[in-house]
């Protein structure tokens, strides 16, 4: 079956394209639910299909489709050819590929424990027995497991001799606590997962985070509610500046944004225009790394065939580097990094962040919070509303304690913070020497939208913000 | 052979299949998509793609267990190994009593939801109607510096046999245009943004796309700031449909019992105004989410929601529906939520059905939009919301950020547009402050999501952003 990659590529270039590449995937996913003791659904899907672009008088045509036989493969590089070719008369610029190497390689995920592997029926009991754990006392309403596999064996190929596979697997569980007292209601829910296999659920003791996650869902019940308070000195835990720096640093720098590309769907950015400019204090630095084995963003080439390395997006307060396609690349004046990928072959691949993170500070988190005479630890990530240029945000956490005097005081609920980006990167005047990379499992980009996992996180750090009591 | 002949094919290979292993019941749901996308950017076409897919997804009831799966292999073999994956998820998920797969029914004929002009679009005139978009923006104003938006044209075969003898067939077109025209003016910048969709040719008008879009961004660069506090705010019908979408998940049992609990245990209870009725109608003719069936086979109905602001019911499939003692809606839709695993823009074989509103919209009533303005006083009338949410889901407080067309109302007219803004309120005091709803029901929506709406006003707290 690979060679159908390969003779689609071959068939491309006879029909006389500039440039093809295709990637021939077979995906396995398993999605299980469990709620207040119960399964609520459990699914496996398999899919295989081939998506093929062709770049044809400098315009992109694509097509992928479920029928993998010569005659199904010559059809789907018919349709990608003629819809390069309409479009190559309503381009303004044809696109230009920067150059990079060509590769052939083949690499794999490192699974100990392959989730095809374990039965359907040791799942779903370790499912509904971690899901009971949620379950603390009778003040938990309701606990949620959501449970996703997903394998992937992807063989990409293109008209310059570059051919890859990647057999990828990836696991994540979300568990959720929804406690009630009275008129309060509140929640709480983390996310577990890696690039790896079944493996994850044995190394982390999944009953003891349920556990903690029902007993911090119910101890919000008495935490206390904040009052609305400018520019308050706050430090963010590794799992708020998870969601902090995708959604006003990963997505404003994927380069297909800063050229306006997303301006009809998720917007554009600010900061355009401002690559080499001090934005933010020396503690702001930021990685997008696909190459860290074990996070949800992992690979070692994208789905252009470009090999991956560390891309430095902001180093010590200066715009650094963009996420970049060969595309973009070409437009910028840069060598590419690796940042396109594709959810299945179905869809044409969109410049995407991997492993995107805050960069490590010189403090530690005892010194950071002794060091804090008034001020707010934010905790956990909940809900961002973020502007179209992703200049204005507000993200909510899901619980924050009050500082005084260098300790933690009064445990806080329904707190949120807002700012500008300018602002708050001006304002961060520390971070602490650990970083940690969360796994995300819902990103989404793209019409039609692809929703992708990717890594976000960070070290504690502290800066400045507006907190909004949430009503 | 035609395409759903060979689907039907297919279904019955899988149903004998099926009924060789030791089953109770077998439904086979199959899917023929085809997608074809062309997005545009600054100013030309960026990038055409295409979509084509079929697949199988497959449902069993063994004992009192119901299990899924589904693939893209329809070979003997993929057909046979995605069955035995059924079989085994059969033991995860326990079904009501008396659960079964549904009967076969006459369905209702809609009008209007498959356009053969449409389908058979070739892609070179589908790649001259996008670049018309740009072309009317353009030509609308020489202040306009860029565009961006796309042209999607779907169509899409089902079928879905089991059984019980059951077998029906499905098909429909469909196309959203969308663009986003950026206007400059010395230093100021401003953003316009239309989308339309429908299901035939005819409705699929690129001049309209262009012009309006343009017209929004145009006005945007005479945009003057707001102070912050509680207005009157009209929405038109893409701001409604973001509303109408929003209450159409809270009334899908699994999303309000999992995930968004805000309307759980409300049924009977007001929670909007009393003028409020939301429907869902997938009769309608032409009707954005009209079919004959769902998607399990069930006859669509119109079912009332909310009703006179009070929640009637939730909308059920048969299995909900038997978890609850009660009869389908008609309301089985095949979406998967899940990152990582794709959900096409046309119809999906990869998800069970689960219970959604398939062609949801908020009843017109008396009021002319012009009157809606006329009446008053002092408020804003918003045309587009952006990276709208409910920021807590038990409460429902509810964000978005009124990104463009959004223009200030004094003494009954439009005055000036208004700058970026965002509304933050709960999402009941949304619904129970509607006090005037159009006669017009228009299409309102963008990127992907799209229903009919008109155009309403309720009171909202706006800030400046």
């Amino acid at each position: 079956m690979k060679d159908l990659a390969l003779k689609s590529i071959e068939y491309a270039l006879e029909k006389g394209v500039e440039y093809a590449d295709a990637r021939l995937e077979k995906h396995y996913n398993e999605v299980i639910t469990a709620s207040n003791g119960k399964i609520e659904r459990a699914v496996v899907n398999r899919k295989q299909g081939i998506g093929i672009r062709v770049l044809v008088n400098g315009a992109w045509g694509f097509q992928s489709t479920t029928n993998l036989t010569m005659s199904g493969i010559k059809e789907a590089v018919n349709r990608a050819y003629r819809v390069a070719k309409a479009s190559s008369k309503y381009i303004m610029q044809k696109v230009e590929l920067a150059p990079v190497k060509t590769y052939v390689d083949s690499y794999k995920t490192q699974v100990k424990m392959d989730i095809e592997d374990i039965s359907f029926e040791e799942k779903l009991s370790n499912i509904v027995k971690w899901e009971k754990e949620i379950h603390v006392n009778e003040s938990i309403k309701h606990g949620l497991i959501d449970y996703t596999g997903i394998k992937i064996d992807k063989t990409f190929v293109n008209s310059e001799g570059t051919k890859i596979r990647f057999l990828n697997s990836i696991t994540w569980i979300t568990i959720k606590a929804t406690s009630k007292e009275g008129e309060i209601t509140q929640s709480y829910e983390e996310v577990i997962g890696h690039s790896g296999g079944y493996e994850i659920y044995q190394i982390q003791n999944i009953e003891e985070i349920s556990r903690s996650i029902g007993e911090k869902a119910c101890s919000l019940l008495k935490a206390e509610p904040v009052k609305t308070e400018k520019d308050a000195i706050v430090i963010l835990d590794p799992n708020y500046l998870a969601l902090l720096v995708h959604e006003i640093i990963g997505h404003p720098s994927e380069a297909d944004r800063v050229l306006g590309r997303e301006a009809a769907w998720a917007g554009t950015t600010w900061w355009t225009g401002k690559l080499g400019q001090q934005i933010g204090t020396e503690y702001l630095t930021v990685y997008d790394d696909p190459t860290i084995p074990g996070t949800l963003g992992y690979y070692l080439y994208d789905d252009e065939g470009v090999k991956a390395r560390r891309k430095i997006l902001i180093e010590k307060g200066i715009l650094k580097e963009h996420m970049q396609s060969r595309e973009t690349a070409s437009i910028f004046n840069t060598e590419p990094n690796a940042g396109m990928r594709a959810i299945t072959y179905e869809y044409i691949p969109l410049i995407r962040m991997s492993n995107t993170f805050w960069g490590e500070g010189d403090w530690t988190y005892e010194e950071l919070i002794e060091d804090t005479k008034e001020g707010y630890l934010v905790i956990a990530m909940k809900e961002p509303s973020i502007d179209d240029k992703r200049y204005n945000w507000t993200i909510s956490a899901q619980e924050g304690y009050k500082i005084q005097n260098g300790e933690l005081t009064v445990h806080l609920r329904d707190i949120a913070l807002s700012s500008t980006a300018p602002k708050f990167f001006k304002s961060v005047d520390a971070a602490t020497k650990k970083a940690k990379i969360l796994p995300i499992p819902g990103c989404g980009k793209g019409d039609p939208m692809q929703a992708l996992y990717v890594g976000n996180g960070g070290p504690y750090i502290r800066g400045k913000a507006t907190i909004v009591g949430v009503k | 052979m035609r395409i759903i002949d060979k689907l039907k094919e297919k279904g019955e290979q899988t149903l004998k299949i099926a009924s060789q292993m030791k089953i109770d019941e077998a439904e086979a749901y199959l899917v023929y998509n085809k997608v074809l996308t062309i997005r545009l950017v600054n100013n030309s076409i960026f990038e055409a793609k295409g979509i084509e897919d079929i697949g199988l997804g497959v449902r069993v009831i063994l004992g009192n267990g119901l299990g899924f799966s589904s693939t893209s292999d329809l070979s003997q073999e993929g057909i046979i190994k995605t069955i035995e994956s059924a079989i085994k998820a059969t033991k995860t998920r326990t079904i009501p009593k008396n659960y079964s797969f549904p009967k076969p029914a006459k369905k209702p004929l809609i009008e209007g939801i498959y356009d053969k002009k449409l389908a058979e679009l070739p892609e070179e005139e589908a790649v001259e109607i996008a670049f018309q978009m740009i072309n009317e923006s353009l030509n609308y104003s020489t202040k306009i510096e860029d565009n961006a938006g796309v042209l999607n044209i779907i169509e899409y075969h089902t079928v879905i046999m089991n059984t019980h003898g059951l077998c029906m067939d499905d098909s429909g077109t469909f196309f959203e245009a969308s663009l986003t025209a950026t206007a400059k003016e010395a230093s100021t910048t401003s953003e316009g943004s239309k989308s339309i969709a429908g299901r035939s040719l005819d409705k699929l008008k690129a001049n309209i796309v262009g012009k309006s879009a343009a017209k929004i961004a145009v006005d945007g660069l005479k945009a003057e700031k707001i102070s912050e506090g509680e207005y009157q705010l009209i929405l038109d019908a893409t701001p409604t449909a973001d509303i109408t979408s929003y209450a159409s998940m809270l009334v899908s049992p699994p999303i309000a019992k999992l995930y968004m609990p805000l309307f759980l245990n409300k049924i009977g209870e007001k929670i909007g105004s009393e003028i409020l009725m939301l429907v869902d109608n997938p009769l309608m003719s032409g009707g954005i989410g009209s079919s004959s069936i769902d998607d399990e086979g069930v006859p669509s109905r119109k079912t009332t929601i909310i009703e006179n602001g009070v929640l009637r019911t939730f909308v059920y499939d048969t299995f909900y529906a038997k978890l609850e003692n009660r009869q389908s809606t008609g309301n089985a839709i095949r979406e998967i939520f899940t990152a990582g695993i794709s959900s096409l823009p046309g119809k999906n074989y990869n998800s069970e059905p689960i219970p959604l509103p398939r062609n949801p919209y908020i009843e017109p009533r008396d009021w002319k939009k012009k009157e809606i303005i006329e009446d008053t006083k002092e408020g804003l009338l918003s045309k587009f919301f952006h990276y709208t949410r409910i920021t807590n889901p038990i409460r429902g407080d509810f964000t978005s950020v009124l990104r463009m067309g959004l223009y200030y109302i004094k003494n009954g007219e439009i005055t000036y547009p208004v700058k970026k803004s965002r509304i933050m309120n709960n999402f009941f005091n949304i619904l129970k402050n509607i006090d005037a709803i159009s006669s017009e029901l228009a299409v309102g929506g963008g990127w992907g999501s799209y229903t009919h709406a008109p155009t309403i006003r309720t009171k909202a707290h706006i800030t400046p952003v």
